[in-house]
Order: C-alpha cells, then sequence, then structure tokens
C-alpha cells in the first residue's frame, strides 16, 4: 500500500516536474521572439539618435541575413586555398592549428608557425625559411607592389626568429635574423643578414637594416653593432625554437579523431553517416 | 568485379576497424594524459543574452573572427581571419566597405576613468589595419589605421585621417581632418596629399573585392574543399621554370581559377 502511494507520489513528481521544465522552455521562448519583436520595432530610433548622421544611413540598412551561419562545427580551417594557390607546409614543420594559412604560403622544412598567426599570402607570396620560426599572433601580409625596388613578397630567409605579436607586411628578411616581439615592418623593408631588431620596434616603409647590428624603436633607429658571440647565438635561437616545436608538433595525431564526435553528432541529429 | 569490390570495401572496414580499436587500446594507455578531439565550439557570432550581432549578408566574417554581443556590420564589410570585435557594454557599429583585418581588436569592455562609456562606430570604407587595437573610438568615413596602431577612449579621426602603424593614440584626441598622426604618443607628423586620400578609398574598395574571395573560399564545404585538394594534386605545377622551359601549357580546371578581382586589382603604391 505504502509502495504504491510513493510510487504515485514519485509519478507525480516527475510530471511536475517535466510540465514546469516545458513551461520554462515555452515561456523563454516566447520572452525570446516577444524581445526579437520588440527589437525590430525599437532598434531604428536609439541607434539614430546615438549615432553620427554619416553612419545612420548604414545603420538602417543593417539588417542579419537569415541564412548568415552562425556557428559551423568546422571551426576556421587551416589551409584556405585561394584559386590555384595552395598553401604548402613541409612535413616536419609545425603549423599550430589556430594558424590560418591562406593563398600562396610556403613553409619550409623546420620551420614553425606558432598559435594564433595569420599568414595572408592572398596578393603576394609568403615564404617562411628553414628552421625558422614565426612566434604567437603575428600577422604576415604582402602588398601587392612595394614602393621601393624590392620585391613585394614577404621572404623570410633561413633561421630567423620573428618574436610574438610581429607584423610583417612585404619585407624580405634574410638569414639569421632576430626580429623582436610586437614589432612591426613595413612595406619594402629590407633586414640584412645577422641584425637584432628590440621588441616594439616599427621599421618605416623601405628602411633597411644593415648587417650584424642592433636597431629598436619606433622608428627603428641604430643602438650598436653585435659583438660576434652575439651574432652566434642568432641561429642557435632559431634551432632552439625549433627543438621546441619538435614537443609541439608531436603532441598532435596525424589525423585528427574529430571525425569520431562527428558521427556520434550527426547521429544524435539523426543524419545518416 | 562487384564481389571484389565488395571483398575490397569488407576489408577496409576491418581494417578501419582494427585502426578505431588500437586508438582506444592507445587512448587507455595514455591514462590521465589522454587529450579528446572535441569539435570546434568557437562561434564566429555569438549573442550575450539580448545583445545579437547584426551582420550584413554581403560581408565577410572570417570564421576565426569573434563577434560577441551588440555589433552591426554594413554591406561589403569584412572582418578578417582573428579579429574580436567584442560588444558587450556597448554597441560597435561598422559601416559599409570597411575592413578590419588580421587579428584587430574592437572593444567597449570598461568603463571610463571619466565615467563615460563610449559605443565605438567605425564609419564606411575604413581600412583598419592588422592587429589594430581600438577602445571606445569613433573613426569617420574613408579613414586609415595602420596595422598595430593603439587608438583608446575617446579618439575621434576625422575623415580622411590616417593613424600611422604603430601609433599609440591617447584618450579622447581629436585627429582631424586629412592628418597624419603617429609615434607614442601619437603626435601630428604632417599633412596628407590628395592622392593618399584617394589611395585609402581605392584600397578599401580593393579590399572588399579580396574579401569576396575569402568569403567564397571559407563558405565552401567539406565535399568542395576535399574536391579541391584532389585538383590541385592532379594539375601540381612543378614551377614557373620547369614549365617554361619545356613550353608545355598545363589546362587548369575551372575551379582552381581564382576571381578575377584577385588577381587584377592592383593596390596603388602608399
Amino acid at each position: 500500500m505504502f509502495v504504491l502511494f510513493s510510487r504515485k507520489l514519485k509519478d507525480f513528481f516527475t510530471l511536475s516536474l517535466s510540465l514546469m521544465a516545458n513551461l520554462a522552455r515555452f515561456s523563454k521562448r516566447a520572452l525570446r521572439s516577444a524581445h526579437a519583436l520588440a527589437r525590430q520595432h525599437v532598434q531604428a530610433q536609439p541607434v539614430l539618435t546615438a549615432q553620427r548622421s554619416f553612419a545612420t544611413e548604414a545603420a538602417k540598412s543593417i539588417a542579419p541575413a537569415a541564412d548568415r551561419v552562425k556557428w559551423d562545427y568546422r571551426g576556421q580551417r587551416k589551409i584556405i586555398p585561394l584559386g590555384q594557390w595552395l598553401p604548402k607546409v613541409a612535413v616536419d614543420a609545425y603549423v599550430a592549428p589556430n594558424v590560418v594559412l591562406a593563398g600562396q604560403v610556403t613553409v619550409w622544412d623546420g620551420a614553425s608557425v606558432w598559435p594564433g598567426s595569420v599568414l595572408r599570402g592572398d596578393l603576394n607570396k609568403i615564404s617562411i625559411g628553414f628552421c625558422s620560426n614565426v612566434q604567437e599572433r603575428s600577422v604576415l601580409h604582402a602588398a601587392w607592389s612595394s614602393p621601393t625596388g624590392l620585391p613585394a613578397d614577404t621572404s623570410i630567409e633561413r633561421y630567423v626568429t620573428i618574436g610574438a605579436y610581429s607584423l610583417l607586411r612585404s619585407c624580405t628578411i634574410e638569414p639569421e635574423c632576430i626580429i623582436g616581439q610586437h614589432s612591426i615592418l613595413m612595406e619594402g623593408s629590407l633586414v640584412e643578414t645577422q641584425s637584432i631588431l628590440e621588441a616594439g620596434s616599427v621599421v618605416p616603409p623601405g628602411r633597411r637594416i644593415p648587417s650584424g647590428e642592433l636597431w629598436a624603436g619606433n622608428p627603428a633607429r641604430f643602438v650598436r653593432t653585435l659583438t660576434h658571440e652575439e651574432i652566434l647565438e642568432i641561429p642557435k635561437l632559431a634551432v632552439a625554437i625549433h627543438d621546441l616545436s619538435r614537443d609541439h608538433y608531436s603532441e598532435f595525431l596525424p589525423y585528427s579523431t574529430v571525425y569520431l564526435e562527428v558521427e556520434k553528432f550527426k547521429k544524435s541529429l539523426g543524419i545518416s553517416v | 568485379m562487384g564481389t571484389l569490390g565488395r571483398a575490397f570495401y569488407a576489408v577496409g572496414f576491418w581494417i578501419r576497424e582494427t585502426g578505431q580499436a588500437l586508438d582506444r587500446l592507445g587512448s587507455r594507455l595514455q591514462g590521465n594524459y589522454l587529450f579528446q578531439e572535441q569539435l570546434s565550439r568557437h562561434r564566429p557570432l555569438m549573442n550575450l543574452f539580448d545583445k545579437a550581432p547584426s551582420v550584413h549578408k554581403d560581408a565577410f566574417v572570417a570564421p576565426s573572427a569573434s563577434l560577441l554581443g551588440d555589433v552591426h556590420v554594413g554591406p561589403s564589410s569584412s572582418i578578417w581571419y582573428g579579429c574580436v570585435l567584442r560588444g558587450d557594454v556597448n554597441s560597435i557599429v561598422i559601416g559599409s566597405g570597411t575592413n578590419i583585418q588580421d587579428n584587430s581588436l574592437v572593444h567597449v569592455a570598461k568603463s571610463n576613468l571619466s565615467g563615460k562609456v563610449l559605443p565605438t562606430t567605425i564609419g564606411d570604407n575604413v581600412t583598419v589595419g592588422h592587429s589594430a587595437v581600438l577602445q571606445g573610438c569613433t573613426v569617420e568615413d574613408e579613414a586609415f589605421i595602420g596595422m598595430g596602431a593603439t587608438l583608446l577612449d575617446g579618439v575621434y579621426v576625422e575623415k580622411h585621417a590616417m593613424v600611422a602603424a604603430g601609433a599609440l593614440v591617447r584618450q579622447n584626441t581629436r585627429i582631424p581632418y586629412g592628418e597624419v598622426w603617429g609615434g607614442n604618443p601619437a603626435r601630428f607628423l604632417r599633412k596628407l596629399t590628395e592622392d593618399e586620400m584617394t589611395f585609402f578609398s581605392q584600397s578599401a574598395l580593393n579590399y572588399s573585392n579580396l574579401a569576396q574571395a575569402h568569403a567564397a573560399e571559407n563558405a565552401k564545404g567539406l565535399e568542395e574543399s576535399e574536391f579541391v585538394k584532389v585538383l590541385h594534386k592532379k594539375f601540381a605545377r612543378r614551377g614557373e621554370e620547369y614549365e617554361s622551359a619545356l613550353g608545355g601549357v598545363h589546362e587548369t580546371p575551372a575551379e582552381l581559377n581564382a576571381q578575377d578581382n584577385v588577381l587584377l586589382d592592383k593596390v596603388p603604391k602608399a
């Protein structure tokens, strides 16, 4: 008797819980649609009053597209071919999964491109030489033409270390250099072999950093020449970072196993696998 | 031949099952240090409760960009790879034909020291260079923000003005029409010539065209991108010297041809 009563109580509880859950879901949905309706009517006014006149036309005509992709399970592809140009990555080069290589990009042997970088070779070529590294969050781009006579593609020769958060645009970096963190190299600049650029330096367009010297500042100015020991350290740094990238590289399987998750996902949605 | 094909298919399945079982075995051996791959949960357009980004359908938003909160993007604009546009506290309005280049950051997150919280407004045909940081500032039409520039709260950049690369523009600075400001802290450098001002509009237009090529490429589904990979392997060229020495001409399939605007558009020199 007691068992029956407790079972009835359990049923009652589950029923009420499910009712409440449904109620919550419906009310949330109703609230959301009411919100959307309200926003559509009210959206024009506050935007108009808050913005300068030049932006009102733009604000009035912006409407979210119904087919705008809000989320793609694949995320961002690492290698983006543009037409005939396919970015080439050497077999033992480490390119983090976070990186975007687009257009004409070649990453040669032993090189590494660390997370967050964007290498956009859509207007011109980008090549990362042997055992060089492009550290985190850098942006390498190449303009169509450069103001100096130098080739407008960004070419980074061997044993170059490009520090984190640097921006390189259409520059040529000769072998064995160190570019400090957060440095900005503009169109047509040339960094000659065995020179070091301090962190935070900005190299104006068409500037040449002579060989064997240390430059710093915004705009980059000469600081001192490098001693022989420092020059010998430059390729050693590149090789050390290459060894570090081996550790990072070995963390990744040759092929990702995301396909298993995708199959589970598709099965849960009822799409045939 | 049907039975042979089916035999290969079955053997293929056995090998894959064996591989998956070996994968599970290896995962067990790895124990605590195992990493299980997850689907990418990165959302290019993310809404914060009721503040949703509204992006025009002609605009290119890179999949690795993040538009969070109250962000409006106009037609023909482009938000490139790795950008973060954070409209959580206030709104961000980006006009038409504007490009926010790679790894830039636009936000209105903190409240000002003076207590004002400013919406960020970027007009039409503005070029914001790579890795720029714009916080609570207003940029009028046809301006040019150089790469790596940092614009702090309350900065007002007027039409056709230019912020040089790597500049740090302090709070509440107003950059007048047609001037170049640069350095840290940003100072007046020089006035812009007419050619340079027209160059800004031209560069914004070029970027819109480039963005269309990237948008088309990023929107490709799995089948299309795999097909393109196969085509690249088949028509792999050994380099221009090899071809011209032989004098042969290779026929490239239509899918491998870039859009005209990518190849023909030239960005004039700065």
